[in-house]
């Protein structure tokens, strides 16, 4: 049982003092108890006390405002969503019960009441809202922590080059700071770039990235000392470009804006107002507003930094040399916004940054709602509650997933507005299940499933997972589906819907898939390696056990001749050679796989001719030369009918025929294993390891 | 006298009392309150400037403190008047039951008033 630690505070709205004293009394040990003597007194102390009343006890009959009219007002500002209310009365009358639970009550008590339910009601009803609270103030904070999370993968990665780059470590965070101080000081002057306080967030976070091309310049031009030859000169210039290709080589992220402005970033930070930069020599303001600024950034963030080669400049000589064009070309009205900056850089760069950024957030939070002169104290509310709501759903579209949230009555579902773009449903939708278009993206076996494992699960146990296709905008794309159910707090529980989200997984799925490949294929070959081709073999043979089978073992003679001869990556080639040739030779359902060194083996099924069949096999396997190289090739060969339908069996079998070829001094030639000429077992051409190279050598 | 023999003499339900508010501490404690509450004067006055409304509110808080108390004979006739002046009621039976609510309403306060002296000395 969960205990209440912060002190709640209980309003009580009711005419009698008598009955607020009884009521304060019975709760006054655990809450905090504000009283109010009528509806209008009880919406004023609302008001006064805003979202810090945990819960209001209403009376209904009451002089000046009786208790519907407080309902009708706490719908008005929408403090009933927030604000759970308890109706105590004497009145009786189901119709006066049923218009109190249709504006929004949690709970109705009758008078006369029993002291233990009206404590263990409110308790209740205490501990069900703060558990939403906090659920979503978890949400929020999850969400959050991502963003955090991105942005702290960014910081990590533009150190790296920095570090190999032999600057400060401090480089990517000043340019970071200059740039968001830059970008605001711009916008207060003009609207021209039509830059919103989203995108100084987002730009300011890819400055971080704009030298990320410099990877790919060579150390020893990097951090040469002295000055550059116009050759080394060239091949750093390059760094710009090679950015951009980086993030453009990024598919799945090119509608992030955040790839946007790191792409524009870093093709443009070195372009020039006058149009003399690189690499593309744009000029006035065909060069991005993101990259003019980063690029005045970085500037001056070196002018103003110890280098190993000068001593820092003071912020009046940096600007002096950049307004004198020492340092490259710039947007006169950025130029402008540096020195009006020079207090709020000082002070950003210095240290007390953390606390003035906050202060500003806070500070545009105040500015938007001064804008709104008319505001009054709920109004306000109403506001910062707003703000909060945008806040959610601003972080929530930050992250890529389609969020959604299911209610059996009335059966909607509710998406966030990316979901919704996403799936082209509406964000709220009455009755999913008689719309074509929502029912067309999910599959209606998938849908089942999911629904099951939503009822089945307990509410001390909600959560759910599965992984299915959903079309979207007629592309089919892996997602995986999480959802919580969520269950009423009655006793029995009663399922009531769920929420959850979907997740693009397709590209990873195809990766795990192609990962699976690699691990089943041989990478020289391609044909199946030895571990997958057993385990194929073993399902076919438990599949059909009555069926007949023959497993082949070849190998190439004189391999290790070819190999001394003409060299390994040669060798490579036979093989590769010999396998297109193995692919070709085999039917459909027929197994080829490589064995491991120049082991190759064949598994099929045949129906009453096994002769016929591996002589076709090994006459287009075997004979030509390759280049200079005469592909000759021996071959064991172990059916079931002879050798038994263990996998093991008819390996080693299969690799006893071949044995004996190869030990005939007759190669060149394929032999069936039978029973009555079976040799020792440990006799083999195989495993354990490669026979051949004793036996070529003689 | 007891808080039981209070109960007794004003006709109340003193075990139902105890049931609902769970201590002979609360019962006292709001027994005696009961003298201070305004809502039987409320009803007084308003019934003789004529002010049905008003009236049927406070006939209303009077049952619903009733009620908690388990005041059974006060409650019984409150009740009955509240029904009649929510119809909006004036006659004669509204008079008449007006009458017996006074009567109720003065036990009630003669049994607690004995009561207070005897536990207050």
């Amino acid at each position: 049982m969960e205990k209440i630690t912060d002190r709640q505070k209980i309003l009580i709205v009711d005419d009698s003092e008598m009955n607020r004293a009884i009521l304060a009394d019975m709760l006054g040990g655990e809450f905090d108890i504000i009283e109010a003597e009528n509806g209008a007194d009880g919406i004023a102390m609302m008001q006064k006390h805003s979202m810090d009343i945990s819960l209001v006890l209403l009376d209904i009959v009451m002089p000046v405002m009786d208790g519907f009219g407080v309902l009708t007002e706490m719908n008005k500002y929408r403090w009933i969503e927030d604000i759970p209310v308890i109706m105590i009365s004497a009145e009786r009358g189901s119709s006066h019960i049923e218009r109190a639970f249709e504006l929004g009550i949690t709970d109705f008590i009758s008078r006369p009441f029993d002291a233990l339910i009206v404590h263990r009601r409110v308790v209740n009803t205490i501990l069900l809202y703060a558990k939403q609270k906090r659920l979503a103030a978890m949400v929020t904070e999850q969400i959050y922590e991502k963003e955090q999370r991105s942005s702290l993968m960014i910081d990590i990665l533009s150190h790296c080059v920095e570090f190999r780059n032999g600057e400060s470590g401090m480089h990517v965070r000043n340019v970071h700071i200059l740039t968001e101080t830059l970008l605001s000081a711009l916008v207060r002057k003009t609207d021209r770039y039509h830059v919103n306080q989203t995108d100084i967030s987002v730009i300011s976070m890819a400055s971080a990235l704009h030298d990320i091309g410099k990877i790919a310049i060579p150390e020893e031009i990097l951090n040469k000392p002295g000055k550059f030859t116009p050759e080394e000169f060239a091949i750093m210039k390059t760094h710009s470009m090679v950015g951009a290709e980086m993030l453009e080589n990024l598919p799945s992220y090119q509608n992030e804006s955040l790839v946007r402005f790191a792409y524009q970033i870093c093709r443009w930070h070195h372009e020039r107002w006058d149009g003399r930069g690189y690499p593309d020599g744009l000029k006035g303001d065909e060069i991005p507003i993101s990259a003019q600024i980063v690029a005045m950034a970085d500037v001056y963030d070196a002018l103003t930094s110890e280098r190993v080669y000068k001593p820092p400049f003071s912020h009046e000589q940096a600007v002096s040399m950049i307004v004198g064009g020492e340092c490259g070309q710039f947007n006169p009205l950025v130029l402008e916004c540096l020195k009006e900056c020079e207090d709020e850089i000082r002070e950003e760069l210095t240290g007390n940054g953390e606390q003035r950024r906050s202060q500003r957030e806070i500070q545009n939070v105040a500015r938007e709602l001064h804008k709104h002169k008319e505001l009054n104290a709920s109004e306000r509310t109403l506001e910062l509650l707003e703000h909060e709501r945008m806040k959610y759903s601003f972080f929530a579209s930050l992250t890529k997933e389609i969020q959604f949230e299911y209610t059996i009555t009335p059966p909607t579902l509710v998406l966030n507005s990316w979901g919704s773009e996403k799936l082209d449903l509406p964000e709220a939708l009455l009755d999913p299940y008689q719309s074509a278009e929502a029912l067309a993206i999910i599959d209606s076996d998938v849908q089942a499933r999911l629904a099951d494992a939503l009822h089945s699960t307990t509410p001390g146990n909600p959560v759910v997972q599965c992984d299915c296709k959903l079309n979207i905008q007629g592309e089919e794309r892996w997602h995986r589906i999480v959802a919580r159910a969520s269950w009423s707090s009655e006793e029995p529980p009663r399922y009531t819907g769920c929420i959850g989200k979907a997740m693009d997984i397709h590209n990873s799925r195809l990766e795990l898939e192609s990962l699976e490949r690699q691990a089943s294929h041989d990478a020289l070959t391609g044909l199946v390696n030895r571990a997958y081709a057993q385990k194929r073999i073993i399902e076919r043979l438990e599949d059909r056990p009555a069926g007949r089978y023959a497993m082949a073992i070849l190998d190439l003679d004189y391999f290790k001749s070819a190999n001394d001869t003409y060299g390994h990556m040669f060798g490579d080639e036979v093989l590769k050679f010999l396998a297109e040739r193995l692919r070709h030779s085999i039917r459909g359902g027929d197994i080829a796989a490589r064995v491991g060194g120049d082991e190759f083996l064949i598994f099929l099924e045949y129906k009453d001719d096994l002769e016929s069949a591996i002589e076709g096999i090994y006459s287009r396997v075997n004979g030509g030369v390759y280049k200079d190289f005469t592909i000759s090739v021996s071959m064991g060969v172990a059916s079931n009918q002879e050798a038994g339908s263990e996998y093991d069996g008819l390996f080693r079998c299969a690799d006893q025929a071949l044995y004996v070829v190869k030990h005939s001094g007759n190669k060149g030639r394929y032999n069936y294993y039978h029973k009555e000429n079976a040799i020792d077992t440990a006799t083999s051409a195989v495993s354990p390891i490669d026979a051949e190279g004793g036996e070529e050598s003689k | 006298m007891t808080l039981k023999e209070c109960y007794a003499a004003l006709n109340g339900d003193y075990e139902e009392a105890m049931g609902r508010l769970r201590s002979e501490r609360l019962v006292q404690k709001f027994v005696l309150k009961f003298l201070e509450d305004g809502s039987f004067d409320l009803l007084c006055s308003s019934m003789e400037a004529g002010d049905l409304s008003e009236a049927f509110r406070a006939a209303h808080t009077i049952k619903g403190v009733c009620a908690n108390m388990a005041f059974s004979a006060l409650l019984d006739s409150s009740s009955q008047l509240t029904e009649l002046l929510r119809a909006g009621e004036t006659g004669a039976q509204t008079q008449e039951l007006f009458q017996r609510v006074k009567a109720d309403y003065a036990q009630t306060a003669q049994a607690i008033q004995a009561f207070r002296e005897e536990a207050g000395g």
